[in-house]
């Protein structure tokens, strides 16, 4: 493919670089629908590799048609998704597969996730999931709002690291490519755990232990307080970063 | 329109419309019209609506529960709501005879209409439209009189270039209405045969969106002529000062105007559903033929397995700094040692009598012989509201310092402006100690 891009020089020129650098760098993801970022980074995406590898990055891109920054050292700031956060990640991504979303351009509502999480979870088991630190019996009518709550700011927070789009007064909300690395473990014809080993190796997700989230929940005070999560160390040698970053500096991103 | 959008929707308020119909019904009015039009019948005798009714509810399934419908009520019902209406007028005399009335034909029509939008009728309805619209043209520079400007070019814009524009945005909300249904399609073909429904799809893709890329070409290359035509029709009927003309003309360049809108607007639309489509069944179909990935995403999410967070960068927002003034110490709070308490110390004060009696031997040192006099004197300093206190005060202190005489009938007399004391005579101070 002919470019426009000989040196690394000319892509740092670009008018589109310094929005979609910083875009990048807080962990937005790429694709087609933001058409100017996303040939950028398809024209110059030797030269950018090989610019962000130097910060410890890697400038991934996915045969499913997007692009994103994954910190593998430390000189990056690393984070990672919140519980909430992955439940309506992943609870996304089965609707992005549903030929029923199809019908209505890729688009769902925040209401079609809830259902979805309905369906998959149980009612009951949903209300624990997003109202983890409640030991009382609290009211359900109080319980299924702070779940609708959540599930609506997870949307917000996946739709700033561009999994989604929310638009229009309606909420609707657009599903893009990127929902599908929610779907990274299980997509392979290998068995699930080794997918997600493989990709613990990688750094691309960190292992959640439950001890510890009971531990960060036992002892919240029941505002949703961000448990301290175990993350694994990325196979690179480094040896450092992820754990001491995500706990030291940026738990999580989200509180739930 | 002249009249706003409230007085329209009140006037039609106030004939409280409804209309209430069932499957039933529907079929009933749709077989009526194509009877009619079968065997060219302008009228039904009630043996005819009963016969229709039969067929017609024959062919529809009994809903939950129902017993089918008999004839009478259900053409008292359509009569009711104006669908059908007795057309002979001969009342009790013989039976009457029966028709669909406008609002019938309509919804009939809407089940029946399959006017969607293709190439062929597109091209057939602007090529009439130029013809016409060339007709009026030539009529509106021939025009001498009103009544020809009435005549060859009002009516046939309002009746004529009217119904064919309208004809054109019928058909595509037909197309629109098609395009729902292709949508739905893709859908179900995926759901029932995943896999081995891609070519299918595909192929009602690429054939929606070639016919609306050609249904675009052909609106934007005609609706140049068309307005073009109109644009001369318009200058006619500002030049002999024909505001009904001008205004018909004018309206018809905005629905025109409106119709290649709406061939953008779809073709725009329609490209992101393709571009989304296209995308989803090489991504998703393609890649997983045998519809596994749902069901393991499904496992995934209800919690078997490891539980994992996805990763991602997650940079600060750039932070910048400001001056910041640095802060004042701000001194310690203390108690005070000693006692706030103070203990009273005596203070001679001023005796206000002493000063009164001080001033009135001033007066009578001055040589006043009366009480007024020194009234006069003492209380020229005071404001006037304290002058008829004072006075009271001056009197007591004269008749203590000195020798005071009255008249039986003491004589009032003015101190100031707003004040009067009955007077005595003073004696000077030697006469008292």
């Amino acid at each position: 493919m002919k470019t426009g891009y000989v040196e690394l020089q000319d892509v740092v020129l670009d008018a589109s670089f310094p929005e979609l650098d910083l875009a990048l760098r807080r962990g937005r993801h790429v694709d087609r629908e933001d058409l100017a970022w996303y040939t950028l980074l398809t024209e110059a995406q030797d030269l950018l590799e090989t610019f962000y590898r130097r910060y410890g990055c890697e400038l991934v891109h996915k045969a499913d048609g997007y692009f994103y920054l994954l910190p593998t050292g430390e000189k990056l700031s690393r984070r990672q998704l919140g519980a909430g956060d992955m439940l309506v990640g992943q609870a996304l991504a089965l609707l992005y597969l549903d030929p029923a979303t199809i019908e209505r351009g890729g688009r769902a509502t925040t209401e079609d996730v809830i259902a979805q999480l309905v369906v998959v979870l149980g009612s009951d088991a949903l209300i624990r999931a997003f109202n983890p630190k409640r030991r009382r019996k609290v009211d359900e009518r109080v319980a299924q709002k702070t779940v609708r709550t959540k599930i609506g700011e997870g949307v917000r927070h996946l739709a700033a690291l561009g999994f989604v789009d929310v638009a229009g007064e309606d909420g609707a909300i657009k599903l893009r490519p990127a929902l599908l690395r929610f779907a990274e473990p299980v997509r392979g014809l290998s068995a699930p755990a080794e997918a997600l080993a493989k990709l613990v190796a990688l750094g691309e997700v960190a292992l959640v232990e439950p001890e510890v989230e009971k531990a960060a929940d036992s002892d919240g005070d029941g505002d949703g307080d961000a448990p301290v999560a175990d993350v694994a160390a990325p196979a690179d040698g480094s040896g450092h970063g992820v754990d001491e970053d995500v706990e030291d500096d940026e738990p999580v991103d989200n509180d739930w | 329109m002249s009249r706003n959008l409230d007085q329209i929707v009140a006037a039609i308020g106030d004939r409280k419309p409804s209309l209430e119909l069932g499957p039933v019904d529907i079929c009933f009015l749709i077989a009526l019209h194509v009877r009619a039009e079968a065997a060219n019948l302008t009228a039904f005798t009630e043996q005819q609506l009963e016969d229709v009714f039969a067929q017609a509810s024959a062919a529809v399934p009994p809903e939950d529960g129902s017993v089918r419908r008999r004839a009478t009520p259900a053409i008292q019902r359509l009569r009711g709501q104006r669908l059908l209406a007795r057309v002979d007028g001969q009342g009790v005399v013989r039976t009457g005879e029966f028709a669909l009335s406008r609002l019938a034909i309509a919804i009939v029509e809407f089940y029946l209409e399959e006017d969607v939008l293709t190439r062929a009728s597109l091209g057939v309805l602007t090529a009439s439209l130029r013809t016409a619209l060339a007709d009026v043209l030539a009529a509106a520079v021939a025009a001498e009189q009103p009544a020809h400007w009435r005549e060859g070019v009002v009516g046939p814009l309002q009746v004529t270039i009217t119904e064919l524009i309208a004809g054109i945005a019928r058909r595509q909300r037909g197309l629109d209405l098609q395009q729902e249904d292709f949508q739905a399609e893709i859908r179900r073909l995926l759901e029932a045969d995943w896999f081995g429904a891609l070519d299918r799809c595909q192929g009602l893709l690429e054939s929606t969106s070639a016919t609306l890329h050609e249904l675009n070409e052909v609106l934007l290359r005609d609706s140049t002529a068309l307005l073009s035509l109109l644009h001369d029709i318009e200058e006619q009927a500002v030049m002999h000062g024909e505001a009904e003309a001008e205004s018909a003309a004018h309206r018809l360049m905005d629905q025109i105007d409106r119709s290649v809108a709406w061939g953008s607007a779809r073709q725009r639309a329609w490209s992101e559903y393709f571009q989304y489509v296209h995308r989803y069944l090489r991504d998703v179909v393609r890649l997983d033929p045998t519809r596994a990935l749902t069901q393991r995403l499904r496992d995934q999410l209800a919690g078997t397995g490891a539980r994992f967070a996805l990763a991602h960068a997650g940079a600060p927002s750039l932070r910048i700094l400001r001056t910041v003034a640095p802060a004042r110490d701000k001194p310690p709070v203390v108690r005070p040692r000693v006692s706030r308490d103070q203990e009273p110390a005596t203070e001679a004060g001023e005796d206000p009598q002493a000063l009164l009696d001080a001033k009135v031997r001033a007066a009578l040192g001055g040589g006043a012989r009366a009480l007024s006099s020194v009234t006069t004197a003492v209380t020229g300093e005071l404001p006037e509201g304290e002058r008829f206190v004072e006075a009271g005060r001056i009197a007591h202190t004269v008749a203590q310092l000195a020798r005071v005489t009255a008249a039986i009938e003491r004589p009032w007399v003015a101190v100031s402006a707003e004040l009067e004391v009955e007077d005595w005579r003073v004696a000077a101070l030697e006469g008292k100690s």
